[in-house]
């Protein structure tokens, strides 16, 4: 079966969100991960694409599932694995990122997956590094742009082609980079991309993001081919953003009679891990429309696609 | 000691005089006119050159005592005097806080041994500037502070103000507000708007400025005492100030050169870069033009670098992990100067200038008032301006300890090519010689 | 910037079905039979000449023997040469590739790189009981210790020349032409 989608000539090095990406770019990647997955499910799930490179896994903040996704998928690719957790800022340890990038590349790190908690770390990195690239694994609030990718490419696998289909963000948008992230990549599509969660919880000039706004949950995701839940942290609900638990289950979360509402057959997606009973009722989570569990392996695919395209070859 | 300043644009503090000459005789001015003579004196040749009075700058950090490798009395002195600056007053968040007469003299003693820019102290409205017991203002007073503040924060408690208002009263320096509603912007990295909402970073709402103007214009009113909003930066304040004026009240205010010359949208295009992190945040493209709009109209007095100078050390970091602050004496006017010339023409140089000299000048204790001004008498404070130099900015050499800013690397035209104090050089320009 | 000129028609559309067919029946005659053998053409137009054999064999024998197709970018050796990524094609065998016979298929055999590729890629795949080599044209310049077990025409050529093979599904006809390479 020919492929639809043609060479084209990749010109991402570092990837610090998918701002500026072109729809071109984004199926040409989504293509090359269905390829990756085939890799999977080969009895010997191993190609020697980024042998000898050195991956080095810097995350600043916790995160078992990202971590382990990107590591299994650098090492289905041979390369050189070396985790490097920090708990706690770079200043608190006493070493300042300027620091860390040297030792980086005196290590000689080709590629750099990083997380942390401060907006802007990553690019600030990429900056400080001559020869290694950096890969975001979600800096602060800013951005996620592999979970963005490995959502739109779990999307195309079961709906195709995305144009003018429509997406629905339900939760905590003002504290999300999964979401900006999300809203980025699916208007790229040219997907109609609609937020909704209670007011508290959106940024207030919401139209700089580019797509609207609908409190109502019913509302937001009506006839949606897409609903996507985002996760809830408790501690917000410390922060006095929404009153109760289950004040925000039963107005923004999903159950089965909010599914209704949406196209039949609509996906229901989530970037995990899921509260159950908050964001996303256990009957939702668990039926035949939730994709979730596929996403965490499309999340290992999409990411292989990515190494492979950004930090394979020639410096 | 004469010095004779020939065929030089002068700028008198209020405009563009006729006469092309300027002679300075004992650190004064003495004489103003067309094409002087004098015997004995020396020369300097203008060439059409600009001459004002030395700019004036009521707001700017030195960080000493406490934080001197950021910066110290001399380093910011000659910063300064590199900038076209002759007179800085020093903002009192020191370590210890400048709040009693002991360290505003340290303050006066340690900038006058610099031998550069003078330097006028202010003193904390609270003591340590904790913000609960009102300092002793009288004495600082009498030690020679020129405003009271408790910059980098508002004062504490609209109590503390209150009474600060009224033990100033109109014959004390005047109490300059930080303008800022804390809880608003806990946290906050930005101007709650477009940037904000595209990166996630957390923002500092409008609404916080204008909640504390208004709190210091009704406490203004009540007690009929004079307050100064410093680094004003949105069109609300501006507003509230400007009906304040319009109702008679002892209201007046200061914007930034980096407010009136960047907005929000730098934060984003320069890719999160740390040096565009300052408190107040850049604010949006409405509000950067309802600044100048603010300039034509009278609404701000004085424009202000509030240099805020880190070590690269501390300044280098991610986005939301550095501190706030633009460090800027060195480069603000060519800033300003080159911004105007590309973006707003028709300004004419006398309102900026006037901004930066007499009309500052008029804000502070009647002793130093008559700084501001070239008349026959005034103290022979003076800038010279090439409006033609084009210059990079490169702040590997610059006299600040904080050795970065967000013009790095830029090429800016209208650059302050020397300075006196008193009659007396106290920078040029390496081409000029 | 190097631009191919034609040089030589070695085959037009008739040429090279005959050559096909004849590989075909060769490939037949060697394996005795159709059984446990599984055609497996290399992307790109390996995979279209493999079908071709395929119906061939299906014409003659009246099977129709499993044929899949590899592609060996990620198996490339050159890639840390090469400063843009080559995209990825699909690899679809449609059977477990242990024990049988492998008939790797291809247009061209130059250096001999691409189908020590192919044999890493298929070793990852499974433990074939053998593997052969089927080519069209074989132009020399081996850099490697492999031969190709069934080939079309042996065409000697000069290093500054590429051998195309052209085909309908492809490039819109079916020839084999060389080309000289002009650099400008």
């Amino acid at each position: 079966m020919p492929s639809e989608i043609g060479q084209i000539a990749w010109r991402h090095k570092s990837v610090i969100d998918i701002e500026g990406w072109t729809e071109e770019e984004l199926y040409f990647l989504l293509d090359q991960a269905r390829h990756m997955e085939n890799v999977m499910d080969r009895p010997i799930k191993k190609v020697p694409v980024l042998r000898g490179k050195m991956c080095v896994n810097l995350f600043f903040e916790n995160s078992t599932r990202t971590r382990v996704s990107f590591e299994l998928a650098e090492k289905m690719l041979s390369a050189d694995v070396v985790n490097w957790s920090v708990s706690g800022s770079s200043t608190a340890k006493g070493e300042t990122m300027r620091d860390t990038a040297w030792t980086l590349e005196a290590m000689g790190a080709d590629i750099v997956v990083m997380r942390h908690g401060a907006v802007g770390a990553p690019q600030y990195l990429a900056s400080k590094l001559k020869r290694a690239i950096v890969l975001n694994a979600g800096d602060g609030t800013h951005a996620h742009p592999t979970q963005a990718l490995l959502d739109m490419y779990t999307a195309w696998k079961h709906l195709g082609r995305l144009k003018g289909k429509k997406i629905a963000l339900v939760g905590d948008v003002l504290h999300s980079r999964v979401a900006r992230s999300d809203v980025i990549g699916f208007k790229t599509l040219g997907c109609d991309v609609v937020l909704s969660g209670p007011p508290t919880m959106m940024p207030r000039e919401v139209n700089e993001l580019g797509c609207g706004y609908e409190r109502d949950a019913r509302k937001a995701v009506e006839e949606a081919d897409m609903v996507y839940l985002l996760r809830i942290q408790r501690e917000r609900q410390q922060d006095g953003l929404f009153p109760s638990v289950d004040e925000y289950h039963r107005w923004w979360g999903a159950d089965e009679e909010l599914l209704k509402l949406a196209k039949p057959g609509a996906l229901v997606m989530h970037p995990g891990p899921i509260n159950r009973g908050v964001e996303i009722a256990s009957e939702v989570a668990d039926g035949p429309q939730s994709v979730i569990l596929e996403q965490v392996r499309s999340g290992v695919a999409i990411r292989m696609a990515l190494l492979y395209l950004c930090g394979g070859g020639a410096r | 000691m004469k010095t004779l300043f020939s065929g030089f644009k002068i700028f008198d503090g209020e405009k563009f005089v006729n006469e092309d000459s300027l002679l300075v005789e004992n650190g004064k001015v003495a004489k103003i006119g067309s094409g002087l003579k004098c015997e004995g004196a020396e020369v300097i040749d203008g060439g059409g050159k600009i001459l004002t009075p030395g700019f004036i700058d009521l707001h700017a950090h030195f960080r000493d005592p406490g934080y001197e490798w950021n910066e110290d009395l001399t380093s910011g002195a000659k910063a300064g005097a590199a900038g076209g600056f002759t007179t800085l007053v020093a903002m009192p968040n020191t370590k210890p806080a400048i709040c009693d007469p002991a360290l505003i003299e340290y303050v006066l003693s340690h900038g006058k041994a610099a031998g550069a820019s003078r330097i006028l102290p202010a003193g904390c409205v609270s003591k340590d500037r904790k913000g609960v017991e009102m300092a002793e203002l009288r004495k600082m007073a009498e030690a020679g502070a020129v405003f009271f503040t408790d910059d980098g924060s508002p004062v504490a408690t609209s109590d503390l103000l209150r009474l600060a208002l009224l033990y100033a009263g109109k014959d004390l320096p005047r109490i300059m507000e930080h303008p800022e509603e804390t809880s608003l912007c806990k946290n906050g990295q930005v101007h709650e708007g477009r940037v904000s909402a595209m990166s996630g970073l957390k923002g500092m709402p409008a609404a916080s400025e204008e909640i504390d103007v208004a709190r210091g214009i009704a406490l203004a009113r009540e007690t009929e005492g004079r307050i100064h909003f410093t680094h004003v930066s949105c069109a609300g304040a501006l507003g509230l100030i400007r009906q304040a004026k319009k109702e008679g009240l002892s209201v007046t205010c200061d914007t930034t050169f980096h407010h009136l010359t960047l907005n929000e949208n730098a934060v984003i295009s320069s890719g999160y870069n740390s040096r565009f992190k300052v408190n107040p945040p850049l604010r949006s493209i409405d509000d950067q033009a309802a600044l100048w709009e603010g300039l034509q109209d009278g609404t701000v007095d004085a424009i202000v670098t509030d240099h805020a100078p880190w070590h690269m050390d501390d300044k280098d970091e991610p986005f939301q992990e550095a501190p706030f602050g633009i460090a800027s004496l060195e480069c603000a006017v060519a800033v300003l100067l080159d911004y105007r010339t590309r973006k707003y023409p028709d300004i004419p140089l006398e309102l900026l200038f006037a901004k930066m000299t007499s009309s500052p000048a008029s804000l502070l204790p009647e002793e130093w008032q008559q700084l501001g001004r070239l008349k026959e008498g005034a103290v022979a404070d003076i800038t010279i301006i090439d409006e033609d130099r084009t210059r990079i900015v490169d702040c590997s050499q610059w006299n600040s300890k904080a050795r970065c800013c967000p013009w790095e690397g830029t090429a800016l035209t209208g650059w302050p090519v020397a300075t006196y104090i008193d009659g007396r050089k106290i920078w040029q320009d390496e081409e000029e010689a | 910037m190097a631009e191919l000129k034609e040089k030589t028609k070695l085959m037009n559309a008739q040429d090279l079905s005959r050559v096909i067919r004849r590989i075909a029946n060769e490939i037949v005659e060697r394996n005795k039979g159709t059984e446990d053998m599984i055609l497996v053409g290399i992307h790109r137009r390996g995979v279209y000449i493999a079908r071709r054999i395929q119906k061939m064999i299906e014409e003659t024998e009246g099977v129709k023997v499993p044929c899949g197709e590899l592609d060996i970018t990620l198996y490339r050796d050159d890639l840390t040469t090469l400063f843009e990524q080559p995209m990825v094609h699909s690899t679809r065998i449609p059977q477990d590739i242990s024990g049988k016979k492998i008939y790797l298929v291809d247009d061209v055999i130059y250096t001999g790189r691409t189908v020590r590729a192919a044999l890493e890629a298929l070793v990852d795949l499974g433990r074939p009981s053998c593997v052969q080599l089927a080519v069209i044209i074989d132009r020399g310049h081996r850099e490697l210790p492999i031969h190709a077990d069934f080939c079309g025409k042996n065409v000697p050529t000069s290093k500054s020349e590429v051998v195309e093979v052209r085909m309908q599904e492809v490039d819109g006809k079916d020839e084999v032409v060389i080309c000289e390479r002009n650099a400008e």
